[in-house]
């Protein structure tokens, strides 16, 4: 039995299977409501939005030096609060809007990976500033002058704007048909078969060598930290269109749980070891505790202790694991 | 009690490598013990188990006549044996000192640290080591690395070293620096100190020792008052015995120059550097430690940029300022630290083999082509023998020739004009070492350029065309056809400047 | 002072942030009459207290090497506690130990993972920040706490000589730990491990002890400040003292403590912290948007710790 368990933790793919499938099991038999159709669809629509930062986060994270990323709930936020201005005091074209919002978040991303790889500030510091500097933007941004000095949302949107984040296909909610699918799916492809993929996981799982075998080692690093901006930008559009509203609050805490998601998927703190599959386990595990545990009555304020718990956990979790295989 | 210090048998392996076999080392009160050998001989294995950084497998140590198990670097320094590491191991923020009494600070009867006491004993024992003492509160950041030493030094009293232990102190000294260290070691010699000083510059251990150990190859090849031995000997001993090999060349050397090199100099490592190298030939370059070799072949591939000469590749003057650069041209460097340097050792073989090539494997989108990357990996499985279960086998899991035998794979798979090798056998067993300079020989005869960086002479003789020796930083000596001898290479690598003869476009 | 090297350091960043203060001051006061007035300078320095004081344990955490992004929820969770003993009647003094407690046990908890469960700094005080969150909320059951007996509230609005009591406390505390990072072992130690952790592991200093010490400190002292904050505004609300991590680490590094480890003054702090607070006052009286304060300090800190690095690397070559 021992040996099962032991092999269980060692596959951690294979562990948060079922971890997810007792999980669902419990929850669908013990809490009401749980086990229907809408709410399951319900539930993916929340998913996407984590499930973006967090594969922004696991990308950031696998390329090493101590790569991560405090800033992608502010990204998202900024991002939310351009294109809500853009559209619904501004007047511009939702398209065009949405463009330049995602245009932005890249911007972002990219001033966060030219910091980290070209002078060697420590990432957590260049993100933890950039987190402050972001929410501070989208706050200021929030400011209609019509209103007052306070930052106020944005919800005057036009109809068709709503339709990917409140849409359905035969019931399944439009943006993780259309948007998230597609982007785990480019993503896998990025990471596991193109040529990115592998300098990625080399720079991150030893850097030196990379370095003396003709990787660009800056290059890649940029590349991920625009690539998380592009993440939380996305993020945040699907956000606003399906809650039909811009808020200057709305990323809050989020980088927490994006980051947990990700170490619970397996990746290594370390950098160059996590894989995307593990990655969307850890993303349907947490979607399905918060959805389990709101149906059940818990206030939302336990969601973020329990998450601080499992992001905890999990680091020590990986930690034990690496100790006991010798390199 | 004879010996202050005893070593007996020591035994030690890394992972199912041997580090030391059976190792006796002994050390008199009053005596300068100095310990040689190249990188891979032991002999910081040796010294890390004497201060304490690790335990041997086996065997005993005797401090004082008494038997001892010395299992920290803490505990050696309890009790008396301590160490000045080449890199000093200091707190550059904090004062001179600081420095010093960190760890064992005097203090006063609040348990505040008594700065005045510290200051008295300090001079004192600066005083009697002749130096001036003036620069104790500056920050240790801001002293020479000469004068950190000395402090270091000075930090060993404090803690009533009875044993110390100098490695490579002198790399980074100026020549007076080194005079007055030495000034210093033969002081504490008189007080009664053992000192164990390991260093590659044979000049400064016939200055400045009373006794030799060489060792090679994880054992102690001899030990000599230094009066019964000179530097060639030493050389001889710990560069190998000299096995007349024989390896089959077939191929013959081209005709222009792949590579010129033209007064390459990068202060301080090496100056006035030019060789030429022929597609087909194997280039050696011998030296010892600090000879400036490795820093030479990086800069050729780009991890540096020298300050002044000129390197010219297949026709064209280059100047390579990555490595990536120097790859698309068609040079390999395999690293001297394979691990650190040359493997992603918890990626696959095939990753590991594929990861120079990758642009290449490319089909649309981006996509590395799997099954190409798996012919090719198969390919060189198959051509360099190399030992795995599968392709998918994390190399970290591979024996030492075998990973080596990748990171050879790896760099053969850009097809490459110019090959650099970097102690390509350091490490490996005889069947593997073979099989490797096999390979080589054969790769050269395909018309590869091969430099080929060695520490070892009989690898040196049997596999090179022509031999460059390099000493501190410059060319010493460039032999081949009768000349390439042993007792001329020698001589030239302890620093006899010998006739430039060969080295440039013969 | 014992020590040139410590000297030297004053004579460079902390005389350059003295002087920045100085330079706003005068900026400000003639932008705005409001600025030099005593109502304002007292504010500024009531506000201010419970930055400086947390200021310190950061110091000394980021000279180790580490970070504590969880000391506006530590603050936050003393705060709670705090605010419902008293509103329950407890002796000030017993409130002031279990505010201590409170603090001191989360700091435990944090460098206990920390270093003995070799979690990075960044992931242990995030998720812990986090966790005390969810705590607060239950204990406050969603409610605010007010109604703080007027007994305490001195700590947080009484003057001494003009100068607010929490001042006079903070400075005390400034000169003990000047003191106890000069002259006491433990206190070099804490500087070794920052500079060269190998060479302090082989000088056989207890880097654990050393890492557990001063995240408890903060915790503690980030306790303390959390009890302030209850006297000085009479209310506890879900979110005290979030943001409150960004002034600090802001506070620090302005100070000169370098986010790299190995430098840094408590005094240095001290200095930084008046530098965050005259900024965040000057901007409220120049009625900049309060939005922007996140701007300016994430700014801020990216430039000093550029400085930093920049310096770093001068120093290397």
């Amino acid at each position: 039995m021992k040996r099962i368990l032991d092999y269980i933790v060692e596959n951690r793919v294979l562990f948060l299977l079922v971890l997810f499938v007792a999980l669902f099991v419990v929850f669908s038999v013990s809490v009401p409501g749980f086990f229907t159709f809408y709410n399951l669809t319900n539930m993916t629509q929340y998913g996407v939005e984590l499930g973006l930062l967090a594969l922004a986060e696991m990308l950031v994270i696998l390329s090493g030096g101590g790569g991560i990323d405090l800033s992608v709930g502010s990204m998202l936020t900024i991002v939310a609060m351009i294109i809500g201005v853009l559209i619904g005091r501004v007047g511009l074209n939702p398209s065009l809007s949405i463009l330049l919002g995602l245009f932005a978040g890249a911007g972002m991303g990219y001033l966060n990976g030219i910091l980290v790889s070209y002078t060697r500030i420590l990432p957590f510091i260049v993100t933890l500033a950039s987190l402050y500097i972001y929410k501070s933007l989208a706050l200021i941004i929030a400011v209609d002058p019509r209103f007052g000095p306070n930052p106020m949302p944005v919800s005057s949107f036009p109809e068709s704007f709503y339709f990917v984040g409140q849409y359905r296909i035969a019931g399944i909610p439009f943006q993780v048909l259309c948007i998230f699918v597609p982007v785990i799916l480019l993503l896998w492809l990025l990471l596991e078969k193109s040529f990115f993929g592998r300098y990625l996981y080399g720079v991150g799982s030893n850097e030196k060598a990379a370095l003396f075998s003709g990787i660009n080692v800056e290059r890649v690093r940029v590349t991920v930290y625009t690539l998380s901006g592009i993440l939380s930008a996305l993020s945040g559009w699907i956000i606003t269109s399906r809650i039909a509203s811009a808020r200057p609050d709305i990323g809050t805490g989020y980088e927490l749980q994006a980051i947990t998601i990700a170490v619970l998927g397996g990746v290594s703190i370390k950098g160059g070891e996590g894989s995307i599959g593990g990655v969307v386990l850890g993303i349907a595990i947490i979607t399905l505790l918060y959805n389990g545990m709101q149906l059940a009555g818990i206030h939302q304020i336990w969601q973020l202790g329990s998450l601080g718990v499992v992001l905890v956990g999990s680091v020590l979790l990986n930690q034990v694991l690496l100790a006991r295989r010798k390199i | 009690m004879e010996y202050i210090l005893e070593c007996r048998k020591i035994f030690k392996s890394f992972g199912g490598v041997q580090a030391l076999r059976g190792v006796d080392f002994t050390l008199r009160s009053g005596e300068v013990h100095a310990l040689v050998g190249e990188n891979g001989a032991g002999k910081s294995t040796l010294i890390k188990i004497i201060s304490g950084a690790l335990l041997p497998d086996r065997g005993d140590i005797f401090y004082m006549g008494q038997p001892v198990r010395i299992d920290s670097p803490r505990k050696a320094q309890e009790i008396g044996i301590s160490t000045v590491y080449q890199e000093p191991l200091v707190y550059s923020e904090l004062s001179v000192l600081e420095n010093i009494f960190l760890g064992r600070e005097i203090r006063t009867p609040w348990g505040n640290i008594d700065w005045k006491r510290e200051e008295e004993q300090a001079r004192s024992l600066f005083a009697s080591l002749g130096l001036p003492h003036h620069f104790l509160r500056e920050p240790m950041g801001e002293l020479s690395v000469g004068l950190q030493q000395l402090v270091l030094i000075a930090r060993a009293l404090v803690y009533e070293a009875k044993v110390i232990i100098f490695d490579e102190p002198t790399a980074i000294l100026t020549e007076h620096e080194t005079e007055r260290l030495f000034t210093i070691i033969r002081k504490l010699r008189d007080q009664g100190v053992g000192i164990i000083y390991i260093s590659h510059r044979l000049e400064e251990i016939f200055r400045i020792a009373d006794r030799v150990t060489v060792m090679r190859d994880g054992e102690v090849r001899g030990e000599f008052p230094i009066a019964a031995v000179d530097r060639a000997k030493i050389v001889e001993l710990m560069a190998g015995k000299l096995l007349v090999e024989e390896i089959a060349r077939r191929g013959a050397k081209g005709d222009h120059p792949l590579l010129l090199v033209r007064g390459l100099t990068r202060r301080p490592r090496f100056f006035d550097i030019s060789f030429d190298l022929f597609p087909g030939e194997i280039l050696g370059f011998f030296g010892l430690v600090g000879s400036g070799r490795t820093d030479v072949a990086q800069t050729i591939f780009g991890l540096f940029r020298p300050e002044s000469g000129k390197m010219l590749f297949d026709g064209r003057e280059v100047s390579f300022g990555s490595p990536e650069e120097a790859m698309q041209a068609g040079i390999a460097y395999l690293p001297e630290d394979r691990k650190v340097q040359g493997l992603f050792p918890i990626q696959s073989v095939a990753y590991n083999i594929s990861v120079t090539i990758l642009r290449e494997l490319v089909r649309r989108l981006g996509i590395v082509d799997v099954r190409r990357e798996r012919d090719i990996a198969e390919k060189h499985i198959r051509e360099l023998s190399i030992k795995t279960p599968n392709l998918k086998t994390r190399v970290y899991s591979l024996s030492g020739g075998n990973q080596q035998k990748v990171v050879l794979a790896k760099w053969l798979s850009v097809t490459p004009k110019l090959l650099i090798l970097d102690e390509p056998t350091r490490g490996i067993d005889v069947a593997s070492k073979s099989e490797i300079h096999n390979l080589i020989a054969h790769l050269a005869d395909r018309g590869l350029a091969i430099m080929m960086i060695s520490s070892e002479l009989p690898e040196i003789l049997k596999m090179s065309d022509r031999v460059i020796v390099m000493h501190e930083g410059r060319i010493t000596g460039v032999f081949e056809g009768p000349e390439k001898t042993a007792e001329n290479i020698i001589r030239a690598a302890t620093g006899e400047r010998m006739a430039v003869a060969g080295g440039v476009g013969v | 002072m014992t020590n040139t090297g410590f000297r030297k350091m004053l004579r460079r960043r902390e005389f350059t942030v003295l002087g920045l203060i100085v330079v706003l001051v005068v900026l400000f006061s003639l932008t705005t009459e409001r600025f030099m007035s005593v109502s304002n300078l007292s504010n500024l320095l009531l506000q201010l207290a419970g930055t400086a004081i947390s200021a310190i344990g950061m110091t000394m955490v980021i000279i180790t090497g580490g970070i504590d992004v969880s000391v506006g929820s530590t603050l936050g969770m003393a705060s709670v506690v705090a605010g419902k003993l008293l509103v329950g009647g407890y002796s000030p003094f017993f409130v002031l130990l279990c505010a201590l407690g409170t603090g001191l046990a989360i700091g435990l908890f944090n460098g206990t993972l920390i270093a003995f469960g070799n979690v990075p700094p960044i992931i242990v005080t995030l998720g812990m920040m986090s966790i005390l969150r969810s705590l607060m909320y239950q204990l406050l059951g969603g409610r605010w706490i007010s109604g703080i007996p007027p007994a305490i509230r001195v700590i947080g609005l009484g003057k001494w000589l003009g100068v607010p009591i929490s001042m006079w406390i903070t400075v005390v505390l400034i000169a003990f730990f000047t003191y106890f990072l000069s002259s006491r072992p433990l206190g070099r130690a804490i500087y070794a491990m920052g500079n060269n952790p190998e060479a302090a592991r082989v000088s056989g200093i207890d880097l654990r002890r050393t890492t557990l010490f001063v995240y408890a400190v903060l915790g503690a002292l980030a306790g303390f400040a959390g009890l302030v904050y209850v006297a000085r505004t009479g209310i506890v609300q879900t979110n005290t003292g979030s943001g409150f991590e960004l002034e600090v680490i802001a506070a620090v590094v302005l100070g000169g403590t370098s986010i790299l480890g190995g430098r840094g003054t408590v005094i240095g702090s001290l200095l930084g912290a008046f530098l965050v607070g005259i900024i965040k006052n000057g901007m409220v009286l120049l009625n900049v948007p309060a939005l922007s304060e996140g701007l300016v300090v994430g700014v801020l800190i990216i430039l000093s710790v550029m400085i930093d690095v920049i310096r770093a690397r001068g120093e290397r070559s």
